[in-house]
């Protein structure tokens, strides 16, 4: 056994933190850190200074402008990145779309799509969820009917995040119907600023808009759009899944908060005493430290697996389930720490402006936000019966 | 990175597991507990195959690679239910027996088997925080007499030697003032019994006890930092232990759900119960990992908030997941027939040992400066 990642990816360390130091620009971490809404131009910004250092696709083989990396850069990559408070957004086409059209694009699909995702021209939404379909993806609905050269798509997808910043969706679509339900779904790409699209938005729990409904009304997709064959989807989603079992543990963001609850810890309380000198708050911050870093060390191992070739088994639900329950009690200690500021709704000024300029204005909301984690993306009850089927074996 | 156990520790652990699976049952365990003779017979036998020689280094006359081969025999112990005592003995003591003045001869005999040790101190604590409980000491010429009852010695019953902690400057609870001695068990007034896990233990009471200088553990007056240390190492290897028993406890229980049926169907099919054996493995591989990384750490610098993370994670898990395989082996994990109950007793015994779940949290939160300025 050893812990040690070598002194090649701890130069690489050094260099993220370096970079990140210099070109993540204050105002954007800051407002990362705050929990404040960032904008898509911001975004687009960032994003073009990650490409021009030629970081942005961290999945992507390097043929394609990707820095090739395996999950070992990747995962210290992330670490210093949720450290930096540097933001996320664009993950569908960066993380999710690029792997797949690199996996299983047509060489046309690869050359139109994967440097305008570079480019932050494309912003790509992921199409999967549906009414009837939440985490039982096999019941989707949205069909696809070819009409020669074309398929005309119909239906609707629900909870799909940032939608509304998107001018494309990659969907998970029904091309056929009778045989085993997994067999007709393929993997569809929709351009989104055409008619029959509309997008309306889901306001979540704090006033979040983050998730919307999409409306897919005799759209007429062209066929070269598919990705794969027809009944190719579920095989997808399946590389989609390995791609990201690391990132649902989401070691680096935790640890960025737990870095903030810290220091929140410090700050004078009502009384003058450090906040964290309650002993009861003390102990649970405690506690959820000592949870982040055992599933810091349990990620270790999933990723020793994935370095020696080895499949992980189900320790990779685990990630999931605990990253998200450790994301959820962090955002409420953190909550906690804040006084009556952190309890304001912060988007209800007549003219929209932040209610408070305080950093405790996004406290509560963070906290409600991340709520979803143990919902979405496989409930944490869909995790548990992944476990239980490999362990009890029914 | 890697989490692998070396070629050396993995046959270590296979062989332990092997021997315990052909020579050492349930029926086997409880016996023992009333045939010191047997007992013995057994501990030269583990001696000969090299288990105790697992916990130490080349360097101090044993065959560690590292702290994993003791670790690794540790797990294997705990799927086991091994109840003789080689944490408190051979990973503890002997671990404080490096310090003492013929260093080389006692651990060449316990490494043979032939001297069994047990550590009287820190109070009525379960062995944590030494600068508490140390019995008394006083000055007499060159040498001390030392005084003063103990109630729970783990492992004294049967130990042919005692590590005192005695108190031979200060007052209670400061850290400078506790002076470690080894003193011939036959020379203390024992009561033995078990405890609750069934391993041994003594009542001691010492009488007027002449010890000189060359009982002296360490310097004097310096013995804590020492036991610390000492408990640190026993703290992650009672976690292997741990770690060994959930891993018995969840494919046991998964079988015994598997074939069990009520109400027309294996109890496997409720998800009520597929559920709770998941958060079982939630709890279990999660402690793996805390105890691997404070395993890995024991041959670096010591790094206690580490261990006393892992203890706290490990002693959680436990509980949890020997509750569970409980509760889902019905009447049969509460019998004394069955040996899940007592994989429950034992990681019971495991949790409160060297510092509960409360002790180790607070620690850890004191090590790391947790709400508090530098």
């Amino acid at each position: 056994m050893d812990l040690s990642i070598g002194p090649a990816a701890e130069r690489l360390r050094d260099e993220f933190r370096t970079f990140f130091a210099r070109k993540l620009p204050a105002g954007l971490a800051a407002k990362v850190r705050n929990g404040e809404p960032v904008a898509k131009e911001e975004h687009q910004h960032w994003h073009r200074i990650l490409n021009e250092q030629g970081w942005l696709g961290t999945s992507w083989r390097k043929e394609w402008g990707g820095t090739g990396w395996g999950p070992l850069e990747r995962f210290i990559y992330d670490e210093e990145y949720s450290a930096a408070w540097a933001p996320r957004a664009n993950v569908p086409s960066i993380d999710l779309l690029g792997p797949v059209l690199i996996e299983f694009g047509t060489e046309a699909q690869k050359k139109t799509h994967l440097p305008r995702i570079l480019n932050s021209d494309d912003w790509w939404c992921q199409g999967f969820s549906e009414p009837q379909a939440g985490s039982d993806l096999a019941n989707l609905q949205m069909r696809a009917v070819r009409d020669g050269d074309v398929y005309v798509v119909n239906g609707t997808k629900l909870w799909t995040s940032w939608a509304h910043t998107a001018n494309k969706i990659f969907c998970l679509v029904r091309t056929s119907v009778g045989g085993p339900k997994q067999a007709g779904i393929s993997f569809l790409l929709i351009d989104m600023e055409q008619p029959g699209v509309t997008v309306s938005p889901i306001l979540t729990l704090g006033g979040m808009h983050a998730v919307n409904e999409v409306r897919i009304e005799d759209v007429r997709v062209p066929v070269e759009n598919l990705v794969g064959n027809e009944g190719d989807a579920w095989t997808i989603s399946k590389f989609l899944l390995g791609h990201e079992r690391l990132v649902g543990a989401w070691i680096g963001p935790s640890l960025a908060l737990m870095g903030l609850l810290r220091e929140r810890l410090l700050r004078p309380g009502y009384d003058g005493r450090p906040i964290g000198a309650d002993p009861a708050l003390r102990l649970k911050a405690a506690e959820v430290e000592s949870d982040l870093m055992t599933l810091r060390y349990t990620a270790y191992r999933v990723l020793a697996d994935e370095l020696s070739g080895r499949e992980p088994g189900p320790v990779v639900s685990v990630l999931k389930v605990r990253g998200s329950e450790i994301q959820q009690a962090l955002t409420d200690l953190l909550m906690q720490t804040g006084g009556a500021e952190a309890m304001a709704h912060p988007f209800t000024l007549p003219d929209g402006r932040p209610v408070l300029a305080s950093e405790e204005a996004h406290l509560a909301q963070q906290f409600f936000d991340k709520r979803k984690l143990t919902i979405y993306g496989g409930s944490a009850e869909i995790q548990r019966n992944i476990i239980a089927r490999q362990i009890v074996g029914v | 990175m890697d989490f692998a156990y070396s070629e050396q520790q993995t046959q270590l652990k296979d062989s332990v597991d092997r021997f315990l699976t052909d020579r050492y049952d349930l029926r086997k365990r409880k016996a023992l507990m009333g045939d010191a003779a047997g007992a013995e017979a057994l501990w030269r036998e583990m001696a000969e195959l090299g288990w105790m020689g697992a916990a130490f280094s080349e360097a101090d006359g044993g065959f560690a690679e590292s702290a994993l081969d003791a670790f690794a025999v540790m797990e294997a112990f705990g799927r086991r239910l091994m109840a003789l005592p080689y944490l408190t003995s051979v990973v503890l003591c002997g671990d404080l027996l490096r310090h003492a003045p013929a260093a080389d001869d006692l651990i060449a005999s316990m490494i043979a088997g032939r001297l069994h040790l047990a550590l009287a101190a820190c109070g009525n604590t379960l062995l944590h925080s030494p600068h508490h409980g140390a019995l008394d000491a006083k000055r007499d010429g060159a040498g001390h007499v030392l005084n003063g009852r103990m109630s729970v010695v783990l492992g004294a019953d049967r130990a042919d030697k005692l590590l005192v902690a005695a108190r031979t400057a200060g007052a209670d609870g400061e850290r400078r003032g506790v002076t470690l001695f080894l003193a011939d068990a036959g020379k203390v007034a024992r009561r033995g019994f078990r405890m609750i896990d069934g391993l041994g233990a003594a009542e001691v009471e010492i009488d007027n006890l002449a010890l000189g200088p060359d009982a002296v553990i360490g310097d004097p007056d310096e013995a804590v930092p020492l036991i610390e240390a000492a408990l640190d190492r026993a703290t992650v290897m009672a976690c292997g232990e741990a770690v060994g028993s959930m891993s018995h406890l969840i494919p046991a229980t998964a079988q015994h759900i598997r074939t069990r049926e009520q109400y027309g169907a294996p109890l496997a099919k409720f998800q009520v119960l597929q559920h709770r054996m998941a958060d079982a493995f939630i709890a279990a591989e999660t402690a793996r990992s805390a105890a691997y990384v404070a395993a890995i750490g024991l041959d670096g610098a010591r790094d206690p908030a580490t261990i006393s993370s892992a203890k706290f994670q490990v002693g959680r898990s436990a509980r949890l997941t020997a509750y569970q395989a409980v509760q889902l082996h019905g009447g049969m994990g509460v019998s004394e027939e069955v040996d899940i109950g007592h994989h429950y007793i034992r990681l019971t015994m495991i949790d409160r040992l060297f510092g509960d779940q409360s002790f180790h949290l607070r620690r850890y939160a004191d090590l790391t400066q947790l709400g508090e300025t530098a």
